[in-house]
């Protein structure tokens, strides 16, 4: 079985529960093979947990969910140190994020404090209580979900932090064909339960390796980094894509051809993905906001303007 | 590529109007160059359109286009229906001979099949372009209004009437026009109209020019607010007149006993000629000349007198070799003094409606004048009947001086007086070695004047001082002169070789109008005085000749059909001439420069004198390159083809191929913007021609590009993809 068949079988899985959401669920998986985090934001009840679920259960993974809340305390979320009468010592904890698949529900609801505690363990892929350090097991994969920010009692996410996400999705809703297929499932059982895992987690572990394989050619590379220069130099743009985002991009790349079964990175991946990697990377300027300019606009037209490489470069 | 065809129906209207308007060019191009068979051109028009509306292949068409050329070209100047080997090789040296006519430039003596031929071939061009238009570019406002320009400057300056005409093309050009517009609309869009759609749209249209045509037809006419310009931007482009005092001016004046000096042009009538063709009108001969001019010869005894009606008597004046033709009527309507009756040849009957009338011929100066009640009379209107003579080229080619003993006397018309110098008599006989017969002789004399730097001129032109012969002086010193230069010394020259020669006076055709009954008037006016030379054919009787440049000789020469059947020698002699005429060239050549200049200066005068030639040259040379540089995307793929056939399956000739087939389809018109993705381009590409080829062929390509994958697995497979996708976009 090649690796984009395997990749395959997990997103057919995905799709007996999740329907017409086909886009949303390989971005996902392009996400957590490149070994990144996604934010989802929509409203509630599109479907965001139930993908989630559906994820971890295709590949056998643990799941952990946490609701954010005003009131929740970042010990809630890494976990806390018990002292242990018996042993005579402080015993930590785990909280719900150490996990293989997390989602974060409605991630904008708590306080900043609480949100720098999921992110930096986001970053780290570690826990750090009382000077104690808890590397969390791989495969990790953070799914946080948000309402959008016109929502009273949020908490925007600082734009530092957003930065930490490989992509930030929008669900949507579903057309109206896929929502009365979903009723008809609906009907005759809830299949998120009955779903089995197809690969198991040493087998996406090995997919995650092989992701750093696929070849990227300089032209790519140098056609990313045209992209992201362009969102540095855009007038309405005040704050460009950062290395960081050059970086996510190319690894989303190849683990999007990894799942396209190619070996390489063609311009039409990065041109896909580029608008889910940088849409939240870019802070518009104010005269933008009043124009009525949205990032993806702005993102659309550097992808039409920045010159995709069609030829080898001459090595000789 | 698939070419998405107009709908039939509508192609047949679009040619059908195309029809009428190509139509138009060929109306005023006919009447004002005496061509009849209309009707074969048209033909040969209706026969290129259909063939291109039924897409018929191109190794049909040709073929059947060619076989219609060659039998129109017989139809018309051979009068047969068929084909036979004979007419066929006749022809077929006809138009060799034309071929080193065409090297030497010398355009006056391209024969009348040939030029047809090459009518016709202009014609196939003009339908080709025409269709190019209709079909692929789909506009023909071009053509259009190149159709108006022509027709208004025909209408403006000459007697051309495209009053009818340009109604006609007002009409049918706005509807093409319009209707070439609505496709083109459609096509811009990428819809494909249905016929009923097509014909909806295009009823506005129709109606507008149909109701606006109708209107402007019958709105009464406003006298135009300026005067008409014509005759002030003619008058200016003639210069004006009367500029010098010492200048004579032209038209017919008895005393030509001292010729020479300039004159000024005479635009005054002085006779209408209703006649079906073109007529050379003869005045009188004179046979003595004396080195300064021609006086009359003195023995005008016998004199022929009848009345009008009577036959003339058949003496020199006529040679009507074929007695069957149907005589030939010519009115003539004197407006100006005329002493003597202007007749064509073959002249047989001479009429008028006076009675008193008597005619006499006198028959040494050929002249026939008039009287009544023993007085000289000008006639104001006479009628004429004719027989045009015409002249087998096979008894004109074995005619000979030899042991011919006619029964006239040549003496007066083998006088040549002593000051004619010696070198004219050897330039005679340098001109007329080669030739074997007498009409050779006389015919390499007539043509020696064409392209041996002679120039016409009415104005540098001396009176030869006292102690100068006229002839020679034009022959070797002035080379420049108008028509008694030339046809004196034609005289002088056929003399100085023992051939009977004399001086013709009289009137050129002049130009031809239409009247109000549409009928064919030609108008004479004191511009159109000539002379010219006769030259007597032993057993042929007297032949016309016209030596002056500018002017083509009229004698109808029949290529004797009938006699070379049996005469297998008939295509040989014409080979001869032509490789005589070749010979000819050289030793004409080398007369004019003596001394040889070094090859490079010469080329360096070359250069200099014909540096407008070459200007135009080169700028039709750059232009047609221009051309073949923008039609490239149509040529280009056929030679990729051939170019990329053989390679062999590696990588860097298939990058090179794709590149290739990536410029071409921008050629094509799918262009690339920088920020589209190659399977995002080759998406639009397959949009475009379908299926999905273009795909295929860039998921190698990349596969290459940014995987490094450069081996490939079905190399066959790929280049007949590449190859099919380069030759679509050529259509």
């Amino acid at each position: 079985m090649t690796h984009a068949q395997m990749i395959d079988k997990v997103l057919a899985n995905i799709d007996k529960v999740m329907i017409g959401k086909r886009n949303i669920a390989e971005l996902s998986v392009t996400a957590l093979l490149a070994g990144g985090h996604v934010l989802l934001e929509d409203v509630p009840g599109v479907g965001k947990t139930m993908m989630v679920k559906a994820l971890a259960k295709s590949i056998g993974a643990s799941f952990k969910r946490i609701q954010f809340t005003p009131d929740l305390l970042p010990s809630d979320v890494l976990g806390v140190s018990i002292y242990n009468p018996r042993d005579m010592e402080f015993e930590f904890r785990p909280g719900p994020i150490v996990g293989n698949i997390v989602l974060a529900d409605e991630i904008n609801r708590t306080s900043p404090k609480t949100q720098s505690a999921l992110l930096e363990s986001m970053e780290e892929s570690s826990v750090t209580v009382d000077g104690e350090t808890l590397r969390i097991p791989q495969p990790f994969f953070v799914m946080a979900t948000q309402n959008p920010i016109e929502y009273e009692g949020t908490y925007p996410l600082p734009e530092a932090q957003l930065d930490r996400f490989l992509f930030k999705l929008k669900m949507g809703y579903p057309d109206r064909l896929a929502e009365v297929e979903m009723l008809q499932r609906a009907e005759k059982a809830v299949p998120i339960e009955e779903l089995e895992s197809v690969i198991t987690l040493e087998e996406l572990r090995e997919l995650q390796m092989e992701v750093a394989a696929v070849k990227v050619d300089a032209t790519i590379k140098r056609y990313i980094v045209d992209c992201a220069a362009e969102t540095r130099t855009n007038p309405y743009v005040y704050l460009g894509v950062s290395p960081r985002g050059s970086l996510a991009v190319m690894k989303a790349c190849q683990a999007f051809a990894l799942m396209r079964g190619r070996d390489y990175v063609t311009p039409d991946d990065v041109k896909y993905l580029v608008p889910f990697a940088f849409g939240h990377r870019i802070i518009l300027k104010p005269e933008a906001r009043y124009e009525g300019i949205t990032a993806e606009e702005i993102i659309d037209r550097i992808l039409t303007k920045v010159n995709v490489p069609i030829e080898r470069i001459q090595v000789r | 590529m698939k070419e998405t065809r107009m709908d039939k129906r509508l192609l047949i209207v679009l040619y059908t109007l195309a029809f009428i308007l190509l139509r138009e060019w060929l109306l005023p191009v006919m009447s004002l160059t005496d061509t009849d068979y209309l009707g074969i051109f048209m033909v040969f028009i209706g026969l290129s359109f259909l063939s291109s509306l039924f897409r018929v292949k191109w190794w049909i068409s040709v073929p059947v286009k060619g076989l219609y050329i060659l039998w129109a070209v017989h139809f018309v100047f051979l009068k047969l229906n068929f084909f036979t080997t004979d007419s066929l090789s006749l022809l077929l040296s006809d138009l060799m001979s034309n071929f080193s006519v065409f090297a030497n430039g010398e355009w006056g003596e391209i024969t009348n099949p040939f030029r047809t031929i090459l009518f016709f071939v202009l014609l196939w061009m003009t339908a080709y372009l025409i269709r190019h238009w209709i079909e692929v570019r789909k506009s023909i406002l071009l053509f259009y209004v190149m159709t108006v320009v022509f027709i208004a400057f025909i209408d403006t300056f000459s007697p051309y009437s495209a009053e009818n005409a340009i109604f006609r093309i007002m009409v049918s050009g706005l509807l093409l026009v319009g209707l070439l517009y609505i496709s083109r609309l459609s096509e811009k869009h990428h819809r494909t109209l249905k016929t009923g759609v097509y014909a909806a749209i295009s009823l506005p249209l129709l109606f507008v020019v149909v109701a606006s045509s109708a209107f402007a037809s019958i709105i009464p006419e406003k006298d135009p607010v300026w005067p008409d310009p014509v005759p002030f931007l003619k008058s200016v482009v003639q210069g004006g007149q009367g500029a010098g005092t010492i200048m004579s001016t032209s038209g017919y004046d008895p005393d030509d006993s001292v010729l020479g000096g300039p004159f000024t042009p005479d635009h005054t009538l002085v006779f209408e000629a209703k006649v079906p063709s073109k007529q050379y009108w003869k005045i009188e001969t004179k046979s003595t000349y004396t080195s300064k001019g021609w006086e009359q010869s003195s023995r005008d005894g016998n004199v022929h007198s009848f009345f009008p009606g009577e036959p003339l008597e058949d003496g020199q004046t006529t040679t009507p070799e074929d007695k069957e033709l149907q005589p030939q009527r010519a009115e003539l309507r004197i407006l100006e003094s005329l002493p003597y009756v202007a007749y064509p040849y073959g002249t047989t009957h001479i009429d008028t409606k006076q009675d008193t009338v008597v005619f006499h011929q006198l028959f040494d100066s050929e002249k026939i004048l008039a009287t009544k009640n023993n007085a000289a009379h000008e006639l104001d209107t006479y009628e004429i009947e004719f027989n045009e003579p015409k002249y087998s080229m096979k008894a004109l080619r074995e005619t000979s001086m030899d042991g011919f003993a006619g029964d006239i006397d040549f003496s007066p018309y083998l006088q040549l007086p002593r000051e004619v110098p010696d070198r004219v008599k050897e330039l005679a006989r340098t001109i007329t070695e080669n030739e074997e017969s007498v009409y050779d002789k006389a015919k390499a004399v007539e043509r020696y004047f064409r392209n041996n730097g002679f120039t016409y001129d009415q104005k540098n032109v001396p009176i030869p001082s006292k102690d100068e012969d006229y002839v020679d002086q034009f022959l070797f010193d002035t080379k420049r002169g108008y028509c008694d230069n030339f046809s004196t010394s034609m005289v002088v020259l056929l003399r100085s070789v023992d051939i009977p020669a004399r001086w013709v006076k009289g009137f050129a055709p002049g130009e031809s109008k239409m009247n109000s009954q549409r009928e064919r008037i030609y108008e004479i006016t004191n511009n159109e005085a000539h002379s010219w030379v006769e030259a007597y054919m032993p057993g042929i009787g007297w032949i016309p000749f016209e030596p002056t440049i500018g002017f083509t000789n009229m004698t109808s020469i029949s290529y004797d059909i009938e006699t070379s059947m049996d005469d297998p020698e008939a295509p040989e002699m014409r080979e001869l001439e032509k490789q005589e005429k070749e010979k000819e060239t050289p030793i004409a050549k080398a007369e004019n420069n003596p001394n040889g200049p070094s090859g490079f200066e010469k080329a360096g005068t070359w250069v200099k004198s014909n540096v407008w030639k070459l200007v135009i040259l080169l700028s039709v040379i750059a232009a047609i390159v221009w051309r073949i540089f923008t039609l490239r995307h149509k040529w280009m793929p056929k030679l990729l083809v051939r170019v990329y056939q053989k390679t062999s399956g590696n990588w860097d000739a298939f990058d090179k191929q794709y590149n290739r087939l990536l410029r071409q389809m921008d050629r094509f018109g799918i262009k690339r913007s920088g920020g589209m993705t190659l399977s995002e381009y080759a998406m639009a590409v397959d949009c475009h021609f379908g299926g999905s080829r273009m795909r295929e062929l860039t998921a190698v390509y990349e596969q290459g590009v940014y995987g490094g994958h450069i081996e490939f697995h079905d190399w066959p497979a790929l280049q007949e993809i590449w190859e099919d996708l380069i030759i679509r976009s050529a259509g």
